[in-house]
């Protein structure tokens, strides 16, 4: 829900609270009101009754429904002389014929040296009118009152919240690999000054990390290069050293293996994190038949070498937007997987039309999910001598240039297919 | 061959001079951009082997003095940094080979006599040894005279060989230099023994000596004796 959606609706809930406190309120103070006038009325009528009595009409023509007037022989105490006593009372209504809320009017008056007591009612204002009325008002009140603050408050809202809309807006398009610094308009906001404040800090902070992140590890994997020259010559002379012994032979030898393992770790993240940064981008349309015709024609070699077949469909001129070599990297990952992972005098298929890039050869069935081998350092055979890195270049290869990658294993065949935009 | 190894990396530049000495180099090392541009100043070399990131300069204001003094050294290239960028700029500037680390020493070995042989002989080099002779221009190789018909693979499989002749090369050493980085992701160099197998063949067939020498389970060597 909208924070101004909530502010209104609490905004309405308390507006009708107050308005029902107010509508009581005023209901009490319009009967007390009433009262009071209706008191008024009847000590008026009274004094013209005592009047018309002074005169010396008769009594029976003054009386009425409303008005009784008895002669009084001597003060009884409960009578009040010249003492107003009003009540409430309840009385047939004339044309309702009905039962409804009067006002009592008692008093004993002294006129030419006798007394008369006076009983007078008069009908009550009706509260059923009072409370309709003023419910009438408040309900009026509440929905204009309620319209206006709901215009209002969106129309407002969207102007108040103006500032807070864009850093939201920042925010959202923020992006770490983007070397930009975030920027905010000028608001008088406090609350968002200090939100774009806070933001301005931790963007910057995510961004100084970042940057000495992506330094350590191109640093990383390039200073490692050094040493492990150092060493791999080392080893190299320690080959040349006259009376070595047979058996030292194989250790020099798996001490190399290692180191060069080593060096293609490191080359192959420093490759993973540059990709990442979008060091790669294509600028230029890439002639994507001709690159698969010339890995074919490169890996054709080793991999008869390897007693593998290779068998190639490539339909021509097929491009991509892609960089040259990002591409060729792509490609020869495949290739080189299709070889390492083969059967012993297996073969390998691949077929490139306008749609798709395909690789197929026969295998092992891998010994976790096909879509894990995407994973950098996940590798069906956790002891092999692979570093487990290919096919997660590859995935990010086809992430950064919009292509769809996808490995499924049927019948024994391995097959890649990487999909091309429509 | 008179070679200046700029290296500021004391381990790696001591390797590649020991590996490297021998009767026919004479290696120099100098450790930082302000030694080579002395030594160079005083000196003339016919090949200098340069490390693209010096502690005190950038590798590539080597090249651009060379360029400037139209130095006619060779000159190759060595670079942790494994990107087509420097690689294009390196050459562009005038250097005759790049090579990244990690490397073989006899890999370093071939190429940087590859550069001298380009240098020093514009027109027409040969290499012999003993009844084996390369012509490394038309790529061709004849035993006592009577032409040999290789394969690109055998005909660089046997240069690099001879290049570095009486020294241990690898299956690794020797598969890497053939492919290049196209091997790297194989658990065995076994299938270069094909290769070895066929020049082998060759060789003896058109009456050369079988210079080849196994080592087991490790990689072969190109004996002379």
């Amino acid at each position: 829900m909208r924070l101004i959606t909530k502010a209104t609706l609490l905004y309405l809930f308390i507006m009708s609270l107050v308005f029902s406190i107010s509508g009581v309120v005023t209901y009490k103070m319009v009967m007390k009101r009433v009262a009071i006038e209706t008191d008024y009325s009847l000590a008026q009528n009274m004094d013209l009754l005592k009047e018309s009595i002074k005169e010396g009409k008769p009594l029976d023509a003054l009386q009425n429904q409303k008005t009784h007037i008895v002669k009084v022989q001597s003060i009884q105490p409960r009578d009040t002389l010249y003492k107003y006593a009003f009540s409430d009372t309840m009385a047939m209504h004339p044309y309702f014929k009905r039962l409804e809320p009067h006002r009592k009017m008692v008093i004993t008056q002294r006129i030419n040296g006798e007394y008369y007591r006076f009983n007078m009612i008069d009908i009550f204002l009706e509260t059923d009118d009072v409370s309709g009325g003023v419910v009438n008002v408040m309900t009026r009140l509440f929905f204009g009152l309620g319209l206006i603050l709901l215009v209002c408050s969106f129309l407002i809202s969207s102007w108040l919240f103006q500032p807070f809309q864009k850093t939201l807006q920042k925010i959202k398009t923020f992006n770490l690999k983007n070397d930009e610094e975030v920027s905010f308009e000028v608001t008088t906001t406090k609350e968002f000054k200090q939100l774009n404040g806070f933001i301005i800090q931790m963007t910057d902070k995510a961004r100084r990390d970042y940057i000495s992140l992506k330094e350590f590890s191109e640093n990383a994997a390039h200073e490692m290069q050094t040493p492990i020259a150092v060493a791999q010559g080392k080893l190299e002379l320690l080959l040349e050293t006259p009376n070595l012994q047979e058996e030292q032979l194989p250790l020099i030898q798996s001490a190399q293996i290692a180191l060069s393992k080593l060096s293609r770790m490191g080359q192959s993240l420093s490759l993973l994190t540059k990709i990442e940064n979008n060091e790669f981008t294509a600028r230029e349309t890439t002639d994507f038949s001709k690159l698969v015709n010339q890995s074919v024609l490169t890996f054709k070699d080793i991999a008869e070498l390897k007693n593998l077949t290779l068998e190639s469909n490539i339909e021509e001129n097929i491009t991509l937007p892609i960089n040259a070599a990002i591409a060729d990297i792509l490609v020869s990952n495949l290739l080189k997987n299709a070889i390492r992972y083969n059967l012993p005098d297996g073969w390998i298929k691949i077929n490139l039309d306008k749609k798709q890039l395909i690789v197929e050869n026969p295998g092992h069935p891998p010994k976790v999910p096909t879509n894990q081998l995407f994973e950098r350092f996940r590798k069906s055979n956790q002891s092999g001598q692979s570093l487990g890195l290919g096919l997660a270049i590859v995935k990010k290869i086809c992430d950064v240039n919009h292509l769809k990658v996808d490995y499924v294993f049927e019948a024994d065949i391995h097959r890649l297919i990487v999909k091309f935009p429509v | 061959m008179k070679l200046l190894v700029i290296e500021d990396e004391k381990a790696l530049a001591d390797n590649i001079k020991s590996y490297l000495s021998t009767n026919e180099v004479i290696c120099e090392v100098a450790e930082s951009y302000q030694e080579a541009i002395a030594k160079l100043n005083v000196y003339s070399y016919d090949v200098i082997l340069l490390d693209i990131m010096l502690p005190d300069g950038n590798g590539l204001d080597v090249l651009h003095f060379l360029k400037k003094e139209q130095s006619e050294a060779g000159i190759l290239i060595i670079s942790a940094k494994n990107s087509l960028d420097d690689r294009v700029q390196g050459l562009e500037l005038g250097a005759d080979d790049y090579l990244t680390k990690p490397f073989h020493l006899s890999e370093l070995n071939a190429r940087l006599k590859a550069i001298y042989r380009r240098r020093k002989f514009q027109g027409f080099t040969e290499i012999k040894f003993n009844e084996i002779s390369v012509d490394t221009n038309n790529h061709e190789v004849s035993i006592e005279g009577k032409q040999m018909e290789l394969t690109v693979k055998e005909y660089e499989l046997l240069l690099f060989f001879i290049s570095n002749k009486n020294r241990v090369l690898t299956k690794q050493t020797i598969a890497e230099h053939l492919w290049g980085d196209n091997v790297d992701f194989l658990d065995s160099f076994d299938f270069v023994y094909q290769h070895i197998k066929n020049l082998r063949k060759k060789i003896t067939a058109a009456g050369g000596h079988d210079y080849i020498k196994t080592i087991y389970g490790l990689g072969y060597k190109f004996h002379n004796n």
